[in-house]
């Protein structure tokens, strides 16, 4: 019989002593994560802090499947009931955020796409990460993914297949910390804002000299932990074998994706979040942690997604976007791409050429991810690119899949 | 250019003018023996000399209060105070310096561990 052992991180904000005494930072429990904001001049903080929660809010109302009472639970709810399918207006921040999603798939072939929802329900993800069981069965197969062309968006009028699950994380906590990041700095006069939403970091305004300073780390953490202390809820300090880089960030984004994060078991197995659509399980492949800096967060989100899930070709896709990306092998090692920094405090430097975000706008067919001009040029990774446009995929399965029956 | 108007109708000369050794100069009697217009001259000098330091002090005193209590309007007033050494300072037009991390990447920002006994551990990363 295991237990579970929740270090709970405050709803309120938490004033963080950085050492900086012209930067303020604070941090608190949202999302289902951590979020860390941090502004100068410092005295500038809690008009920041009430933007970021003001933006946090409407994201957690409008896009979290783990609140009953958010808007797409309401949604999804309705598509797998008894009538199924069906069209219906949509909140305008709902849209973007469905809108976004859909964009970051087109950009990525497929490799990202929101309706693996029941995919990761079917494999036990279906509530909040800190509450699922710590084992159970098995489902006896892979769940069907619908396929991202299934969804219309026309506006703000949505239609989802019957028996559609949508899940917006590879795109919304970007997107949250984009929106996060832009409204906070149209709060304050004059200065900067960094919105980290689980370590997917978005700046606006001004940067500090060089650059914000940001600390890229490859979570891996041996279990059983004798390592981890128990430090009251307190973060625990890095073990030194994950202590990353330090990284430099004056425009855009960076996000990171990893395997070893929101690990669950079942039937024996050790599973991840990052659901492969064209398996339905767990994406398998050399990368355990991606990190990648882009435009905007929300592309920065969805292209370290996707590089997991690409495998072998993401290193190629990542230069051909033009994005710097550190990728971590399984076995520790650590392949740098697109003019990603070699040395500690190195200045990164994400594409500024970007097209005008994402709204609600006619999707699939014209909503463009705020990604580099170059993304309709390149290939995008992995076999499912192949498909796109066309119809909209079916149930795949892989040898992979098929292992663990 | 000097100009006499002491015979212009309504103006009255000060007490003493008449006296006045001013011209005498040379001779050097007005420094010990001034004359009563002379000496109002002097004091009206003196006071008016004090007035301008009193004043000068207070305006001294005032804008040095403000520079240091009020809340200013722009970055470039921001300072560092107590700030260990290499962990920041401000630079250029009131941006700061960071020499240490202010937040960091990782993959969702949560990390599981098993303990003893099968106990999960939830830890909130994000920061270090």
């Amino acid at each position: 019989m295991t237990a579970a052992r929740y270090l709970t991180m405050e709803n309120t904000w938490r004033r963080i002593d950085t050492g900086a005494r012209t930067v303020g930072v604070a941090e608190r429990a949202a999302l289902g994560t951590s979020a860390r904001v941090a502004a100068w001049p410092a005295h500038q903080l809690p008009r920041v802090l009430a933007a970021v929660d003001t933006e946090l809010a409407l994201l957690d109302q409008q896009a979290s499947r783990f609140r009953p009472d958010s808007e797409i639970s309401a949604i999804c709810r309705g598509a797998s009931g008894a009538q199924g399918g069906g069209s219906r207006i949509v909140s305008e921040g709902l849209a973007e955020a469905i809108a976004v999603a859909l964009a970051a798939a087109r950009w990525t072939g497929g490799l990202v796409d929101p309706t693996v929802g029941g995919a990761l329900c079917s494999l036990g993800y279906d509530r909040d990460f800190a509450a699922i069981r710590s084992d159970g069965a098995m489902p006896r197969g892979p769940a069907h993914v619908p396929g991202w062309q299934s969804v219309r968006l026309d506006g703000r009028r949505l239609r989802l297949a019957a028996g559609t699950w949508l899940d917006l994380g590879a795109t919304a906590k970007g997107l949250g910390a984009d929106r996060a990041a832009r409204e906070a700095a149209a709060a304050v006069p004059a200065g900067g804002v960094l919105v980290s939403l689980g370590g997917d970091i978005a700046v606006a305004g001004e940067a500090p000299v060089g650059g914000w300073p940001v600390l890229v780390a490859d979570e891996h953490w041996p279990e059983p932990t004798s390592q981890a202390p128990d430090r009251g809820g307190r973060p625990a300090p890095f073990p030194p074998q994950s202590r990353g880089q330090v990284v430099r960030l004056v425009t855009g984004a960076l996000a990171t994706s990893s395997i070893l994060c929101r690990q669950w078991r079942r039937g024996g197995r050790t599973l991840h979040h990052i659901v492969d659509p064209r398996t339905g399980v767990p994406a398998v492949g050399p990368w355990r942690t991606v990190s990648v800096a882009a435009a905007n967060c929300a592309a920065a989100n969805a292209a370290s997604t996707a590089a997991i899930i690409a495998g072998d070709q993401a290193p190629a896709w990542l230069a051909a976007q033009g994005l710097p990306a550190r990728l971590v092998a399984r076995d520790g090692s650590v392949r740098l791409v697109g003019g990603w920094p070699a040395t500690d405090d190195g200045l990164l430097e994400p594409p500024g050429i970007c097209r005008t975000p994402a709204g609600p706008g006619p999707v699939p067919g014209s909503v463009a991810l705020a990604v580099p001009a170059a993304v309709d040029r390149s290939s995008p990774p992995g076999p499912a690119r192949r498909s796109a446009g066309r119809t909209p995929p079916g149930p795949r399965r892989s040898p992979g899949a098929r292992r663990w029956r | 250019m000097d100009r006499d108007d002491a015979e212009r109708p309504g103006w009255v000369r000060l007490p003493g003018y008449d006296d006045d050794t001013g011209y005498q100069r040379d001779a050097g009697p007005w420094r010990g023996a001034a004359s009563p217009r002379a000496g109002g001259v002097r004091r009206l000098r003196r006071a008016s000399n004090w007035t301008a330091a009193a004043l000068i002090a207070v305006v001294a005193a005032a804008t040095g209060y403000f520079v240091h209590h009020a809340s200013p309007a722009t970055p470039t007033v921001t300072t560092v105070t107590g700030t260990a050494p290499g962990t920041g300072s401000t630079a250029g037009p009131g941006k700061p310096t960071l020499s240490s991390p202010v937040a960091t990447s990782t993959g969702s920002g949560v990390v599981v561990t098993t303990g003893p006994g099968g106990v999960k551990t939830y830890h909130y990363r994000g920061d270090n």
